[in-house]
């Protein structure tokens, strides 16, 4: 099973190439001694490695390779300028895929990559949350798996549902409190469900469980969101 | 003299609320000093609160007053920002107050930006939960609405609201329970008159003599 905690990689150094970085917000428009918030809106990016095997993301102007282990497939969520678009492909191995994205103000966008028999799939998870809280963990259930037509996440010994039927290509989101819940996901009977190994739930962080098609059926991919912040 | 705060040591950090001589920077400040407490009080204009965590710099000036010293206005042009892991290590404070919102409410933008404010809440509040020390977070007022801010009442409502929720491990202080919408007039639609910074100092101080007990906050020997 592919598990991972957080990803901290070049990834940043990709996104400021693939578009502008949104200005500084503490910057006084002129004429004004106290601007508020960013100017035109943020909107934040990330890219997961859910195959098996190191994927590249090139921009037109970088590459950055994204490692397949537990600890790195999983990139953090990058501040980039909303309604500009972002091009690029991603490749595994031979194959490649273009990449050609344009997101809305407040818009966080999941590009997953997976392996689609010797090939490659690209699958984009589009949300706009608005359940940030710091008292309750968020957690998001994002169906990369076409094989697994109603993936639901479910907590406990007697297999509660927390987050249910999740099409392919879609995504779930529900707070919870801050618990070391034993989490899982089903495909279908949810009394089978894989293990989503996160541990202890922190208050005021987020996570992501990733359903990606395996060798012998659905595996899971888990970790905590990361938010990156804006760089002068 | 409040025995609750004598003796505490308070950091008060905030936007540009704090950083005109007439502003909280001495109406607050003044107000906790009264009550027998340490203040140190830091203000930079525009700031967000990524800004006290993230080394930038602001564009409007910021300010510092130490003690029962004055405040020092610095309005340069470009100046660096205040880290707020230097200034607990200057202060050694028992209690933090952070005085933010307006700079990061998104004035004039359509949508929330609920995303961002969570980012850079939870930037300084981490930072602060990372050195156990027990903070309060102070909402915006009212403000008026229909300057070149675009600063409006359901906004403002919107923010104190997601506030709430967001600053935890602090406490937090809802401005907009302390006067009415249009109770407090603005000088630009921002920034209060000085009656209004005096209310509102003394409110916060007020709300804070409340909350302290309920903090078991550890006095300095």
């Amino acid at each position: 099973m592919l598990r991972s905690v957080r990803c901290v990689l070049g990834g940043v150094a990709l996104l400021a190439a693939l578009t502008a970085v949104q200005p500084r917000a503490g910057v006084a428009a002129e004429g004004r001694l106290y601007p508020s918030g960013p100017p035109n809106g943020v909107a934040y990016l990330r890219f997961v490695n859910l195959t098996p095997s190191e994927v590249t993301v090139t921009s037109p102007a970088a590459k950055i390779a994204i490692p397949a282990d537990d600890a790195h497939r999983v990139g953090e969520f990058d501040p980039v300028t909303p309604g500009v678009a972002l091009t690029g492909s991603a490749q595994l191995g031979g194959a490649t895929k273009p990449i050609n994205v344009t997101l809305t103000a407040n818009e966080f966008v999941t590009v997953a990559v997976t392996a689609d028999g010797d090939g490659i799939a690209v699958s984009t998870f589009r949300e706009t949350p608005s359940d940030f809280n710091a008292l309750k963990s968020s957690l998001a259930l994002f169906n990369a798996d076409k094989d697994c037509a109603k993936a639901q996440l479910v907590a406990g010994d007697n297999h509660q549902s927390v987050i249910a039927d999740i099409a392919p290509d879609a995504l779930g989101r529900r707070l919870v409190n801050p618990v070391n819940a034993a989490l899982a996901v089903a495909c279908g009977d949810p009394a089978q469900p894989v293990p989503a190994k996160l541990g202890q739930l922190n208050a005021g962080d987020r996570y992501s469980i990733f359903v990606v098609a395996g060798k012998a059926g659905p595996e899971i991919v888990a970790a905590r969101d990361e938010q990156a912040p804006f760089r002068p | 003299m409040n025995a609750l705060l004598a003796g505490l040591t308070i950091l008060v950090i905030g936007d540009s609320h704090m950083v005109t001589r007439d502003y909280l920077i001495t109406t607050l400040h003044d107000d906790l000093l009264a009550q027998g407490a340490q203040v140190d009080s830091y203000g930079m204009c525009g700031a967000n609160a990524g800004d006290w965590v993230y080394p930038s710099t602001v564009s409007c000036g910021k300010a510092e007053r130490i003690g029962k010293a004055g405040p020092e206005i610095n309005r340069a042009p470009s100046t660096p920002t205040y880290q707020i892991n230097q200034l607990i290590a200057k202060s050694h404070p028992n209690l933090i107050v952070i005085e933010m919102g307006d700079t990061m409410a998104g004035y004039g933008q359509k949508a929330f930006p609920q995303g961002w404010i969570y980012q850079q809440v939870h930037a300084l509040t981490g930072r602060i939960a990372e050195q156990n020390i027990p903070c309060v977070w102070v909402g915006p007022p009212w403000g008026s609405e229909g300057s070149t801010y675009h600063k409006t009442f359901d906004r403002v409502k919107e923010m104190a609201e997601f506030l709430s929720t967001a600053v935890a491990p602090c406490r937090f202080i809802d401005s907009t329970q302390f006067s009415k919408p249009n109770e407090w007039p603005t000088i630009d639609g921002q920034h209060l008159t000085n009656s209004g910074y005096k209310a509102w100092g003394a409110d916060i101080a007020a709300a804070l003599d409340q909350m302290v007990p309920q903090m078991q906050l550890a006095k300095k020997p």
